[in-house]
């Protein structure tokens, strides 16, 4: 995983075990950007997003003295990450009821990109928010995040077999729904 | 065999996920339904944009919030990182023990208070802070509280309670009195 922030401030930690500080501040600088990502496909809204990407950081910080460097811990991040963000869903579901999830803001394509591809991301992500909980997280691990199926498997703790079930029936329905959306567009 | 039922291999297939056992027959297929061409057309379409997700920028400032949040509630909690207290819990303890040993002539009258300050510090570098942060209501605010043991036998030891820097370290110092009248 390739580093994707900025620098931390050391000062700016309330412990003084240096190592472990470095360490967090290290895994932070790589990963911030990447759990944010996961949590904002996976929950579809940017204050969730941010709230489960918060709550994800600091079970790294309590945890951090409990996890094996040498395995790496992008698996343990995306796990967690996907495991807050169901938490998230869930609660908001029982607060807001049976609502459907709020469409996402309307992409501001930069001028590198054109406006009819930023559109067809768009439907992408619309698609998405609808499909289930399960097939989401599949496709956005396998699909978005480019992991492979045995990892996605070892992250959302099923077989895989399971994962190809979910991302086959997932990329389906994002097919037919993408199909129904351009079609009614034209 | 029908396009249904080939359809969730054609999907599997279009993203390299297919077991190499299963690939011959979907190509097969392919080979000669242009109907199923078009969907692996289209889903590789979609995972193509499926992976520029990915490439989107975040905002700068959505993520230097989302830091800012994490120092800010890092700081407030005082969260340390689970292994990091046994130590100085494991010196604490030693402490204690080293005291209460080392009073023969009260023991009797302050074992239990001692005991229960063994057995929180030794309890809270056995579980780690989580254990710890369950012995914080023993915690004052003070610095260097002092408070009279309530044993009314002649020197009643007096219990010392040190507050250290670490709200989830408290040690316990079983001082002599002179005894009364003297």
């Amino acid at each position: 995983m390739e580093p994707e922030g900025i620098a931390l401030p050391m000062t700016a930690y309330p412990r003084e075990n240096s190592g472990e500080v470095a360490a967090f501040e290290r895994i932070m600088s790589q990963c911030e950007r990447r759990v944010l990502r996961v949590a904002l496909r996976l929950l579809n809204n940017p204050q969730d997003a941010q709230d489960a990407t918060q709550e994800v950081f600091l079970r790294l910080y309590r945890h951090l003295g409990n996890l094996d460097e040498a395995r790496g811990y992008e698996p343990w991040l995306y796990r967690v990450t996907v495991n807050v963000c169901r938490d998230i869903a869930r609660a908001r579901r029982r607060s807001v009821g049976l609502m459907e999830v709020p469409e996402p803001a309307a992409p501001q394509p930069d001028a590198c990109h054109d406006a009819e591809r930023a559109q067809q991301r768009e439907i992408v992500r619309r698609g998405l928010s609808r499909l289930g909980e399960k097939e989401r997280a599949a496709l956005v691990l396998r699909d978005v995040e480019g992991l492979s199926t045995r990892e996605v498997a070892g992250i959302l703790g099923s077989s895989e077999n399971t994962v190809r079930s979910q991302i086959s029936t997932a990329r389906l329905k994002l097919r037919d729904f993408t199909g129904r959306l351009v079609r009614r567009r034209s | 065999m029908s396009c249904s039922k080939l359809e969730t291999d054609i999907a599997l297939y279009a993203g390299g996920d297919l077991p190499p056992g299963r690939v011959p027959r979907v190509e097969a297929h392919l080979g000669k339904c242009a109907d199923c061409r078009a969907l692996a057309e289209e889903l590789r379409a979609e995972q193509a944009l499926l992976s520029e997700l990915r490439d989107e920028p975040l905002e700068d400032a959505m993520v230097a919030q989302v830091r800012q949040r994490v120092l800010a509630e890092a700081r407030r909690a005082g969260f340390t990182p689970r292994g990091a207290l046994a130590p100085l819990l494991a010196l604490a303890a030693a402490l204690v023990l080293a005291v209460v040993l080392a009073w023969p002539r009260h023991r009797s009258g302050a074992a239990p208070r001692a005991a229960a300050a063994s057995h929180a510090a030794q309890a809270g570098a056995g579980r780690g802070p989580a254990a710890a942060y369950g012995a914080a209501p023993l915690a004052r605010k003070s610095r260097h509280h002092v408070r009279r043991a309530p044993t009314a036998q002649p020197g009643p030891p007096l219990l010392v309670q040190f507050v250290t820097d670490d709200p989830n370290i408290v040690i316990y110092w079983l001082v002599d009195q002179k005894p009364q009248g003297d």
